[in-house]
């Protein structure tokens, strides 16, 4: 029974890889193939969660790495002193082209450092499981949330270009529509190379773009439309969304301007 | 209870097979009202569970409050104002009862409040599964809709399915955050499309409608309760 269980999930695995993979190669057929299933929805579900967990795994182990080091009192004092000492540079910086009053710069100091203070003391409070275990939990808690802030993300998303979508005439049901569009995280794998220095910036920018790709394709299929339509379908609610953002900008600042007048 | 559970996992992949079943099933509404009921029981004890955790894990908030006023007062504006026995006087009630709301504000782990929940949440589910349910109803059988009230119930019933999201916070530090609300309108409009076999268009006025009238309802209270504030500290400052 569990012999048959395992031989499945490892059988499912390799199918849901291969999806990913043929996905990342625009092959049309697999796009096809994947919104006529029952099960699409899912399917792409569990790739957007495995991509995102995969994606955070590096800054997962930073942080395990960072927060399990055993770091005396005196050690953390001297990194925040440090953190102080970069702010006055970049304070100083600033003090030359702005006119700031005298003696800030000390209250400031007083302020961050009586701040550090409290946290360090709060830091030093006894808790009732070992404080290790507080840190691995906490890390490992902010790994985990990972794929329900994308998901949030790109739900969100997906229902205003379902409705440009239907006003084009597209045919996609909703499980269809989200289904397939989930694929589009599966290139944010890369993001696990984000905080490689240079290289980092680069990944993101490569996943975000392949992964916008993948999704205006996604589009087109799940809708049975063409790629024009599907590239309309999924700016026209990043532009709605900017014109009335400037629009309330605009709004306010007119509002301030005539108030102040 | 198990089929239940497997009805509510299909319904969360928002395929309408799950929300016709129950649309044609006996009972729609009475088997609604137990799924609420379950999942904001399960909900509850689970994410009790990782308030535990949370708390064995978090420093005594009395020590944390006594730090923080200790850190407060070694500041240098407490310093200047320090002298003044009315100054102290006032800062220490504010700060009392600043305490008693930003903590739970900034997520500090409350163990009765989470036990509380057990019996709050499915009652609040419930509450707001019926509001929902019976305004959606009036709404699709305005724009022609054919399902009855106790089919819609039964439907809309089944898209309580993403609080089964909130079953991971028994991992302490996970947060779920707006994918619960997303996927529940989502859900919504499935169960009323299954329900009333509308066009997506009407469908999705009778999912939102709702919606509206509740943002309504909100803001008439929000500026009735303003004006009162607003008249009882006036008739209170003459």
């Amino acid at each position: 029974m569990s012999v048959n269980t395992n031989t499945s999930v490892r059988a499912r695995t390799r199918e849901l890889v291969q999806l990913a993979w043929e996905t990342l190669l625009f092959r049309h057929e697999v796009y096809v193939g994947h919104v006529a299933r029952a099960d699409a929805l899912k399917r792409g579900l569990m790739l957007l969660v495995a991509a995102t967990l995969v994606a955070g795994m590096s800054s997962l182990a930073i942080n395990l790495v960072s927060d399990l080091r055993p770091m005396s009192v005196e050690a953390q004092r001297q990194q925040a002193a440090q953190g102080v000492e970069e702010f006055l540079k970049s304070f100083r910086t600033m003090r030359d082209y702005y006119d700031l009053p005298p003696g800030l710069e000390e209250q400031i100091v007083a302020y961050m450092k009586a701040g550090m203070e409290m946290g360090f003391r709060i830091e030093e409070l006894p808790t009732r499981l070992p404080k290790p275990v507080g840190r691995v939990l906490t890390d490992l808690g902010a790994f985990l949330s990972l794929p329900f802030s994308r998901m949030a993300g790109w739900a969100g998303y997906a229902i205003w270009v379902l409705l440009v979508a239907k006003l084009l005439g597209g045919r996609a049901t909703v499980a269809q529509q989200l289904g397939t569009t989930a694929l589009y995280a599966v290139p944010h794998v890369l993001d696990i190379l984000g905080s490689v220095q240079c290289l980092g910036g680069i990944a993101r920018l490569v996943a975000t773009v392949w992964g916008i790709a993948i999704y205006v394709k996604a589009v087109a299929v799940a809708n049975e439309f063409s790629i024009g339509r599907a590239i309309v379908a999924t700016v026209v609610p990043v532009l709605v969304g900017g014109t009335l953002a400037l629009m309330g900008s605009l709004a306010m600042v007119l509002f301030l301007a005539l108030a102040s007048a | 209870m198990r089929d239940s559970i497997r009805t509510l996992i299909q319904a969360f992949f928002l395929g309408e097979g799950p929300y016709t079943e129950m649309r044609e099933g006996p009972r729609p509404a009475l088997r609604g009202l137990a799924i609420v009921a379950l999942v904001g029981v399960a909900v509850a004890l689970v994410g009790l569970v990782g308030t535990t955790l949370e708390w064995a894990t978090t420093p005594n908030m009395a020590e944390v409050k006594k730090t923080v006023l200790e850190g407060l007062q070694d500041m240098p504006w407490y310093q200047e104002l320090r002298s003044s026995p009315e100054f102290r006087e006032q800062f220490r009630q504010w700060y009392d009862r600043g305490w008693q709301i930003f903590p739970r504000l900034f997520g500090a782990p409350d163990i009765p409040t989470a036990a509380v929940r057990v019996v709050t949440l499915p009652l609040g589910l419930a509450l707001v599964w019926f509001l929902y349910g019976l305004l959606a109803h009036i709404v699709a059988r305005m724009l022609g809709g054919r399902g009855g009230l106790g089919q819609t119930l039964g439907c809309t019933a089944l898209a309580v399915a993403p609080q089964l999201l909130n079953v991971f916070t028994f991992f302490p530090y996970l947060i779920v955050g707006g994918i619960v609300g997303t996927w529940t309108l989502l859900c919504r409009y499935v169960a009323l499309k299954a329900c009333h076999r509308l066009t997506w268009s009407r469908t999705l006025a009778a999912t939102l409608l709702p919606y509206v009238a509740f943002a309504l309802v909100l803001g008439v209270f929000g500026c009735l309760g303003v004006v009162v504030l607003g008249l009882i500290s006036g008739g209170g400052s003459q």
